[in-house]
């Protein structure tokens, strides 16, 4: 009997072993394919904005902020549930960069901080962000910075949670200053740590990348990229060379229509900043809810009892207004991502009026600047 | 010998339970209709104005509903043993408790107000609707197959979908409130009928309201409004 009992327990703790490993088997693969590249977490806390005092033009690289990644998923039966307002979404991705260069500008470390409609290599320093949690109580930044050679200085998630005192935003402050702060400062501890060499390099190798950009055969060849697809500089181009200094002159062209968009994402926000910032304090205030919705039921103010108008006509005007507020919000956001005003730009003597969303302009407007330095140099355009 | 015959056992249950498990998985089923089909969509887009002539007289409702509520109160009193002589007038509950006169009015004045829009501009494309209402939030709902759209918030609850050719919005709110509305079209397109029903926790019976609404150009009021970023609403006499 006692034989026959270890047996057929025996034989069960086989079959819970194997199903012990299967589900850790497949425990693990959930794990993967939720995270599928984990990156460092960083929690935001108080933050002090590192600012330089003194450094050389040597050590002020040009920063190009990229137009995040809104973050929203490609299933759209899943957005209510994620408490995700495209529009809104597509708003912020465009502001966000704002609010992080101002925290660069203000930091004095670095050469001109533009904001990009695009992501662009030709760039010294490129960052880059997607968007993982945008709300009133918690921001979460995935941002990658990299470097015109292609080293990646980091690539890490920055999570940053609000309090009662970050409401109401003043006019000049946002309620996740921290983190862009934060950012700023793991940006500035990175560059500190290179070399003027190295930094000489990135500036080498962005301006000779951005050549290539406009012709390959003449360029292409100063370059060099070995197996982890890290750029370094050959040779350089004769001092004085005048292809050079076409290169230099349709480089400033490309920046000036930056600096031209660049201007109409600050305008834009600045329409839509007040009705942005009370849609975050309530959408704090609804998380909250979720907490203590019951502590409050029993503590606030009462307009009548419970079945009352008074009291229905409450609870209903409560709802109402949070929606119309986000709706307007939805709204105002739907005009920020579509009112793209044509862009007028002279290059070469000739003006250019360029149109439709400003990527597409600014995807024009570099093909134009190809054009000309494929006309003015007789060589064939890069492609 | 016994370790092969528990063994035998043990396989033979498991293949047991793996047939059945996939004899109640590949079931067919009876064919059914599912919500949000595409087949019962009916397509509500355009602008409509309020029809006072045609919609219901709130009072008359309540009247309806004070029997209602008068009958169950009635009812109720019967059933513990209390004597109500027959024909003696409106019987409803005392303050605070299910059926109270303030309660009752109170539902009838709710469905006043949550249907008190004159007009509507309805958006509808092939996964989402969206109907704004005037002096009050719009109602959007996204369809996907065999789903219903649910919007959870700590504020309130709203459900909608399909059924069949009506289009169900149902608002759930704190402290035993619903407001639901549901849409539907009259023949030939030209008329909307919204069936407005409020329940209240605190009343036995819930009040619906039915308006109808008639199809207009927006031209024809002399004004068309746009949102505009820089501007607002801004509203002009020039037709559309």
């Amino acid at each position: 009997m006692h034989d026959r009992i270890s047996v057929k327990t025996g034989f069960m703790m086989r079959s819970m072993r194997v199903l012990g490993v299967a589900a850790l088997f497949l425990g693990a693969l959930t794990l993967y394919a939720e995270n599928e590249t984990p990156v460092p977490t960083v929690l935001v806390g108080d933050v002090t904005l590192k600012v330089e005092r003194q450094n050389s033009e040597q050590e002020r690289l040009d920063v190009g902020l990229a137009v995040f990644d809104p973050g929203i998923p490609i299933d759209r039966s899943s957005h209510s549930k994620l408490g995700i307002f495209p529009e809104i979404r597509k708003a912020e991705s465009k502001f966000m960069p704002v609010l992080l260069r101002q925290a660069l500008v203000a930091s004095n470390a670095w050469g001109v901080v533009r904001v990009l409609p695009d992501a662009q290599m030709t760039t010294e320093l490129l960052v880059t962000g997607v968007i993982k949690h945008s709300d009133g109580s918690r921001l979460e930044l995935n941002i990658t910075a990299v470097d015109a050679t292609g080293l990646v200085w980091f690539d890490r998630l920055y999570r940053d949670q609000t309090n009662s005192s970050d409401y109401p935003a003043a006019e000049d402050r946002d309620p996740y200053d921290d983190m862009y702060r934060q950012i700023a400062n793991d940006l500035l501890n990175y560059r500190e740590g290179l070399t003027e060499r190295q930094l000489q390099a990135i500036r080498q190798t962005a301006f000779l990348r951005y050549a290539a950009s406009l012709s390959e055969d003449a360029f292409g060849g100063y370059l060099q990229k070995n197996e982890q697809g890290i750029y370094s500089v050959v040779r350089l181009p004769a001092q004085g060379d005048p292809m050079t200094r076409r290169v230099e002159g349709l480089r400033e062209q490309e920046h000036l229509f930056v600096d031209t968009v660049d201007e109409q994402y600050v305008d834009l926000f600045d329409e839509m900043l007040v009705t942005y910032s009370l849609w975050r304090e309530y959408s704090r205030d609804q998380a909250l809810y979720l907490d203590d919705y019951e502590a409050r039921a029993q503590t606030k103010e009462r307009a009548g009892r419970r079945g009352t108008f008074a009291a229905m006509e409450q609870t209903y005007n409560t709802y109402k207004q949070v929606k119309i507020q986000e709706q307007d919000l939805d709204e105002m956001a739907t005009g920020f991502n579509n009112e793209v005003a044509p862009t007028v730009m002279e290059a070469s003597g000739r003006v250019f009026r360029l149109n439709g969303s400003l990527d597409a302009q600014y995807q024009e407007w570099r093909d134009i600047l190809r054009e000309i330095f494929a006309l003015e140099t007789g060589l064939p355009s890069s492609n | 010998m016994m370790y092969s015959y528990y063994q035998r056992v043990s396989s033979t249950l498991l293949v047991v339970i793996c047939l059945l498990l996939w004899a109640c998985s590949s079931a067919p089923e009876a064919p059914r209709s599912l919500p949000n089909a595409v087949e019962n969509r009916v397509d509500f887009s355009g602008f409509w104005e309020l029809d006072y002539s045609q919609s219901d007289d709130i009072q008359a409702n309540l009247n309806a509903l004070v029997r209602d509520v008068s009958r169950y109160n009635r009812q109720r009193s019967q059933a513990s043993g209390v004597y109500q002589q027959a024909g003696s007038g409106v019987l409803i509950g005392g303050p605070g408790s299910t059926n109270s006169g303030a309660s009752v009015i109170g539902l009838a004045q709710m469905a006043n107000l949550v249907t008190q829009s004159q007009l509507m501009e309805i958006t509808q494309g092939e996964n989402e609707i969206k109907v704004k209402r005037q002096e009050d939030f719009a109602l959007s709902c996204e369809f996907y197959l065999g789903q219903y759209h649910t919007v959870d918030t700590p504020l309130g609850k709203e459900i909608c979908g399909w059924d069949r050719h009506q289009l169900v919005f149902k608002i759930v709110l704190p402290e035993g409130l619903t407001v639901q509305h549901i849409f539907s079209l009259g023949p030939q397109g030209q008329w909307l009928n919204v069936a407005t029903t409020v329940i209240s926790d605190r009343v036995t019976s819930p009040f619906t309201v039915n308006r109808v609404y008639a199809r207009y150009e927006p031209s024809d009021t002399g004004y068309s409004c746009k949102m505009t970023l820089s501007r607002g609403r801004v509203c002009t006499t020039e037709s559309q």
